[in-house]
């Protein structure tokens, strides 16, 4: 005889004991008690090929080429008496803002992080500062975007064969009417796409024409757009894809 | 904000500067700071159009306190004093090309252009009277806001000067005259007014970092500004670095090590072939001294007051030094520490080109000028990519250049030119460009504010100024 009981998975059955399933010997659950949960949040913030631990050794390393000193060392600046009474004598009295600047300790991974939080938060360091933070922000990211759309595209292709193509590229980022004003600007035969000169020249699919140089309006809106923010300026990792050469140590 | 460009002609719309416009008044005298982290530039722009001589009127000064072994505390020019540089430390103000710390760079400010009296010796960087002079100050590109606002107020509080103008460095290059360092022909020379260049992309490789900056008229196409963390700094502690492992420790050596990298280090052609070079250079011990990639540095010594200098790597030094005195070596030789020199010479600098090398995650210098491009209009390319001009210390890396301009011509499209080329004295072109500004009044007075605007409206206001927003 046997008995057929219904297996209840929740934990609320008997302080205890309880039925768990088997699934014959599983290696992984088997090691899991010893380094199981060490080697998840090791391995959680892989980003690709390398594991987070040589990313940490990478990060550290780099911090280490950042430094001025191998040792942590302070240098306080000498105190002079002569800049309270004689030098300062002939200058107005030192400003609040002053003071609070030259007191302030913070390094530059502090302004940083600040800027950063003040940034994701959307009222923005940048904005606070300017008064129109939130355009600012959605204009970088914009950018950034912009940057790895066209950075997939290998540079001998981007578009000199197809000037048309290459305008609307540019449309992407700058609003499409501006494409359209440019065309109908004042000079326009200047702007249209030069014939490279080459052998081909006669044969229409593989004549190639240089790009037309964007009109004053266009040039002005790039001028007046806001820098990017420190971290959006950094150089992005090659298009390529190439492996990192590696070196055997000598 | 990054900028510190007044876009002044787009912009007519009512701005706080314009019911004073009339009544202005901007100090004749204008004064130059470059602010590298590494070393300050500065001195006063002269009045006769700028030519290249004028480099002359700039003095460079360490931007650094330094503790000396025996404790001692030195400040920026003084530290031409020092003889002894073993286990110097330094503190900069500057941390990534901003000026971070206003208390130490007040103290060499302060040191270098306001104490004492004006002498024959420091007459060409002495201001006497801030409130009659213009400063015109570098800033790095994509600055944060908060720090421009301290510079801001460092200037026009503490020192109080009549005129400011804070200008991104890398944009006053196109001020110089850059035509004939192109073999462009030279336009309207006779003209009486500087103007910049129209298109320029200007890769200024410094102490902390290399930046490209896309120059369009004088002014930073800021979208297509790109940084690399790695500069002149991070060059010497690696080579400290590998140095350490191999051969001494010279971890608290930083300003020898800079030395040696200064004497040694240059930029491959051909990496694989050199390091090959290098690697049986090394193998061969039995010859003599021989011409090769190796180099042997001899060591400062400061108790005999001996500088360190190169010379050819000689195998049998070691074995030679070990017999002592029977080998017939002075005493002189045998006292000396030698630095033997093989691949470090050439795989330190190699990092500004493939910085993957240390596991950075980011391109090196000629795809970041192709990134810098990639986000700016097609029609703008092939101008950019046929005037790249090359400032900052390590464009004085031996071969820098020509691996540069390879690489770039390899990787750009085919049907551009390109043309790549150093500044005349790349560490002293941001300041000239500086100068060349200073000398058209009109464009200079549309990037500064003067002392009567700061107080009326306030740092906040200069910082939107400096960003071109009012």
């Amino acid at each position: 005889m046997f008995r057929v009981e219904l297996i209840s998975d929740t934990s609320t059955a008997t302080p205890g004991w309880s039925y768990a399933p088997t699934r014959g010997f599983d290696p992984t659950q088997a090691m899991a008690p010893t380094l199981g949960r060490k080697r998840g949040i090791r391995d959680a913030g892989k980003g690709g090929d390398i594991s987070s631990r040589q990313a940490n050794a990478i990060a550290r390393h780099l911090a280490e080429l950042d430094r001025e000193n191998q040792r942590d060392i302070s240098i306080p600046v000498p105190v002079r008496q002569a800049r309270e009474a004689g030098a300062r004598g002939t200058r107005a009295k030192t400003t609040s803002n002053v003071r609070r600047i030259l007191q302030s300790q913070k390094t530059f991974r502090n302004h940083l992080d600040d800027e950063e939080a003040a940034i994701s938060s959307g009222s923005g360091g940048v904005g606070g500062m300017q008064g129109a933070g939130g355009a600012n922000v959605i204009a970088a990211k914009g950018n950034k975007a912009a940057a790895m759309r066209r950075s997939a595209t290998p540079a001998s292709a981007a578009g000199v064969k197809r000037p048309s193509a290459a305008m609307g590229m540019t449309g992407s980022s700058t609003p499409a009417r501006e494409t359209t004003d440019a065309e109908t600007d004042v000079d326009d035969e200047a702007r249209k796409p030069k014939l490279i000169k080459s052998e081909y020249d006669n044969d229409p699919l593989l004549r190639s024409y240089a790009p037309p140089v964007p009109s004053d309006r266009i040039m002005q809106r790039l001028l007046a757009e806001p820098p990017l923010s420190y971290n959006a300026s950094r150089a992005k990792p090659q298009a390529s894809g190439r492996p990192g050469r590696h070196f055997c140590c000598s | 904000m990054g900028t510190a460009k007044a876009r002044a002609p787009p912009r007519t719309p009512a701005t706080p500067t314009q019911p004073v416009e009339t009544s202005r008044y901007l100090p004749d005298k204008t004064f130059i700071i470059d602010n590298g982290a590494y070393m300050i530039k500065a001195g006063y722009a002269s009045h006769a159009p700028a030519s290249d001589e004028s480099i002359s009127g700039c003095s460079s000064i360490p931007n650094a306190l330094v503790k000396t072994r025996d404790n001692k505390i030195v400040i920026g020019a003084q530290l031409a004093t020092v003889n002894d540089w073993n286990e110097a430390m330094f503190r900069r103000p500057v941390e990534k090309g901003y000026v971070v710390n206003w208390e130490a760079e007040r103290e060499i400010w302060d040191q270098s252009f306001f104490d004492g009296k004006v002498t024959a010796r420091n007459q060409d960087y002495h201001i006497a009277d801030p409130e009659d002079t213009t400063l015109v100050l570098t800033e790095a590109p994509n600055a944060l806001p908060i720090l421009q606002r301290h510079a801001d107020e460092m200037v026009m509080e503490e020192w109080g000067f009549g005129g400011y103008a804070r200008c991104l460095g890398p944009t006053l290059n196109a001020w110089n005259e850059i035509h004939s360092l192109f073999g462009d022909p030279v336009s309207n020379t006779s003209d009486a007014s500087i103007l910049p260049a129209d298109c320029l992309l200007v890769v200024d490789s410094g102490y902390s970092h290399t930046t490209v900056t896309p120059v369009y008229k004088g002014q930073a196409l800021q979208r297509g500004i790109r940084r690399l963390d790695l500069g002149g700094k991070h060059l010497t502690n690696y080579l400290k670095e590998i140095v350490s492992m191999r051969q001494y420790n010279m971890v608290d050596e930083t300003y020898i090590m800079n030395e040696v990298k200064e004497a040694v280090c240059y930029v491959s052609n051909d990496f694989s072939g050199d390091l090959e070079k290098a690697w049986k250079s090394g193998q061969k011990r039995q010859s003599g001294p021989e011409e090769g990639t190796v180099l042997d540095y001899v060591l400062p010594d400061p108790n005999a007051n001996k500088k360190g200098f190169i010379r050819p790597h000689d195998p049998l030094l070691h074995a030679k030094k070990k017999k002592g005195a029977v080998s017939g070596l002075s005493a002189e030789v045998l006292s000396e520490d030698v630095l033997v020199l093989g691949n470090e010479r050439f795989a330190v600098p190699e990092l500004l080109f493939t910085p993957g090398d240390i596991g950075m995650k980011s391109a090196g210098v000629p795809d970041m000028i192709l990134q810098s491009l990639s986000v700016l209009p097609t029609g703008l390319h092939s101008a950019f990519l046929a005037n790249v001009l090359v400032v900052g210390g390590n464009a004085l890396i031996p071969g820098f250049m020509e691996r540069l301009e390879t690489e770039l011509r390899q990787i750009a499209s085919a049907e551009c030119v390109v043309r790549v080329r150093r500044a005349k004295d790349p560490v002293h072109s941001t300041w000239l460009g500086g100068t060349r500004l200073a000398a058209n009044r009109e464009e200079l007075s549309k990037v500064s504010i003067t002392r009567q605007e700061y107080q009326e409206y306030g740092s906040g206001w200069a910082v939107r100024r400096f960003a071109g927003l009012v």
